[in-house]
């Protein structure tokens, strides 16, 4: 018992400069009694385990989300691309067809709606998948609930307590980490696909936009539109959101932090440049999956689970 | 002498397998190439500044994207090589069965004439006829995979050039499908010649 108790009050236990300062500056706030600490442990590991498996299972319909996206976009530019081009296409004996052209690009602006609505409706769910990965890194915590003295001890996600700062004052959870260490990890992980969805909403909304120059279209999209209901709110969790501009952060590589200058509107969009947005859509350049596999390795090392 | 034929026949059923096998690696390969050379293809659009579009104001986009390509890329040409590993395990397979067939002739009870070795009873091949066979066959194997390496190794050549690699890219990949160094009626042939009764 006592190498335990002089354990969780070292200053030495790992506790990198993260998170909410208030408590990095008061480290280990009133260490509870070790028998609260004997049934905190147990409570906090459960919950770092389902947190973290819930990460893995949110990178995989991330994955799936993201796949689909971009074959919808795939379709989307193919059809763009073969009304663009309808003057100028070979039809061979359906020439003669009477407004077979007109009727040919009817049809596939039609298309492009659907696959509008389509990519649209991929973006949404990987918003989500993105806010519930947040909302999960920062759900690591575990506070105990109601009275430190009461016999029976609960726990939550929530702290009902100043001085409970759910991390059992920077003790390893398991063998060696504190909530801390697996907090860092996660934002980490969150980071990148946080990032990502940024590039992807820029990207969503270049694809949104590419249209016939004959057609007219009704309704021209910018950064600073909601793209659908509710998209801001997601947005704000992730930190996307800037809230005096009104506007989505720009997005910007990991590496760079810089922030760019403003958007320039409407592109041309020829194929080679739908090309490099198809493409840097699936580079997922701001998603390091070394770093990803390795995080999930280690983690789930320090937990005793298989993450993978 | 008929059971010498025997065995010759079991050799090719071996060799059969082997090329089993080989079948399977070829689809595989020819699944990286493509994956391969979809990306070479991009290489060239990728890299120019002037097509990045609306994402022209995300600072550093082009170096990103063209340096993720670049190690998708290194990761297929990679796991290309793994698959030549495996084809030359196959090549090694199908010397060792021929070297052994070749046991059969030189150190049997009785060293065979050379107008045994010539003998043809009925519609069974003689047993020279055999080991012909799987002396071609082995070179064939032989052949093409050394052709599937040099294919290979000219695939890095191609992506650096950054720059009309789509002729050659598609006759490399010509080149991958028709195994030119394995026709496939002088494989038949050879099959038929030892397995008459098969022939329906």
């Amino acid at each position: 018992m006592e190498p335990r108790e002089s354990h969780f009050q070292s200053p030495i236990v790992t506790k990198p400069p993260f998170f909410t300062p208030q408590q990095s500056s008061s480290p280990s706030s009133a260490p509870a009694p070790s028998s609260a600490i004997r049934l905190w442990k147990p409570a906090a590991q459960r919950n770092v385990r389902n947190q973290w498996s819930k990460l893995l299972a949110l990178f995989q319909d991330w994955c799936s989300s993201s796949s689909s996206a971009r074959s919808h976009a795939i379709s989307l530019v193919n059809s763009f691309l073969s009304q663009k081009y309808m003057n100028g296409m070979d039809l061979g004996v359906l020439s003669d067809m009477p407004n077979i052209r007109t009727k040919a690009c009817q049809k596939l602006f039609k298309q492009q709606e659907l696959y509008r609505c389509k990519l649209l409706s991929c973006y949404k769910d990987m918003v989500a998948i993105v806010t519930r990965m947040v909302n999960s890194s920062r759900s690591m915590r575990c506070y105990l609930k109601g009275s430190r003295t009461s016999p029976l001890a609960q726990f939550s996600c929530s702290s009902q307590n100043d001085n409970d700062s759910g991390d059992a004052g920077g003790i390893p959870v398991f063998t060696f980490w504190s909530i801390a260490a697996f907090e860092e990890l996660a934002s980490e992980v969150v980071q990148m696909f946080t990032s990502e969805l940024n590039l992807k909403r820029l990207l969503v909304l270049e694809l949104l936009s590419i249209s016939d120059e004959r057609v007219l279209q009704e309704i021209e999209l910018h950064w600073s539109d909601e793209f659908y209901e509710g998209e801001f709110d997601d947005l704000s969790t992730c930190n996307l959101y800037l809230e005096e501009a009104c506007e989505p952060v720009f997005p910007s590589l990991r590496s760079s932090r810089s922030s760019t200058s403003s958007m320039q509107s409407k592109h041309q969009a020829d194929s080679d440049v739908l090309q490099v947005y198809l493409t840097t859509w699936l580079a997922e350049v701001n998603i390091d999956r070394c770093r990803l596999d390795e995080i999930f390795a280690i983690v789930g090392e320090e937990m005793h689970v298989n993450l993978s | 002498m008929e059971a010498v034929v025997k065995k010759y026949q079991q050799k090719y059923r071996k060799v059969k397998d082997e090329m089993g096998s080989w079948e399977e690696l070829q689809a595989r390969l020819l699944s990286q190439f493509s994956n391969a050379s979809s990306i070479v293809q991009r290489l060239q659009v990728i890299h120019k500044s002037r097509n990045y579009g609306g994402l022209k104001c995300v600072e550093g986009i082009e170096g990103a994207v063209l340096a993720k390509q670049m190690e998708s890329l290194q990761t297929i040409l990679l796991s290309m090589n793994k698959t030549l590993e495996d084809f030359h395990g196959v090549v090694l397979s199908i010397e060792k069965i021929v070297c052994d067939s070749r046991q059969l002739v030189k150190g049997g009870s009785a060293q065979l004439a050379t107008k045994q070795l010539k003998q043809q009873i009925g519609v069974k091949p003689s047993v020279a006829d055999c080991l012909d066979g799987l002396r071609l066959l082995e070179e064939m194997h032989q052949s093409e995979y050394h052709l599937k390496l040099s294919v290979v190794s000219a695939l890095p050549e191609i992506a650096l050039k950054l720059s009309g690699g789509d002729g050659d890219l598609d006759a490399l990949r010509q080149l991958l499908v028709d195994q030119p160094n394995i026709p496939r009626e002088e494989v038949q042939l050879i099959f038929d010649m030892v397995f008459p009764e098969e022939i329906c």
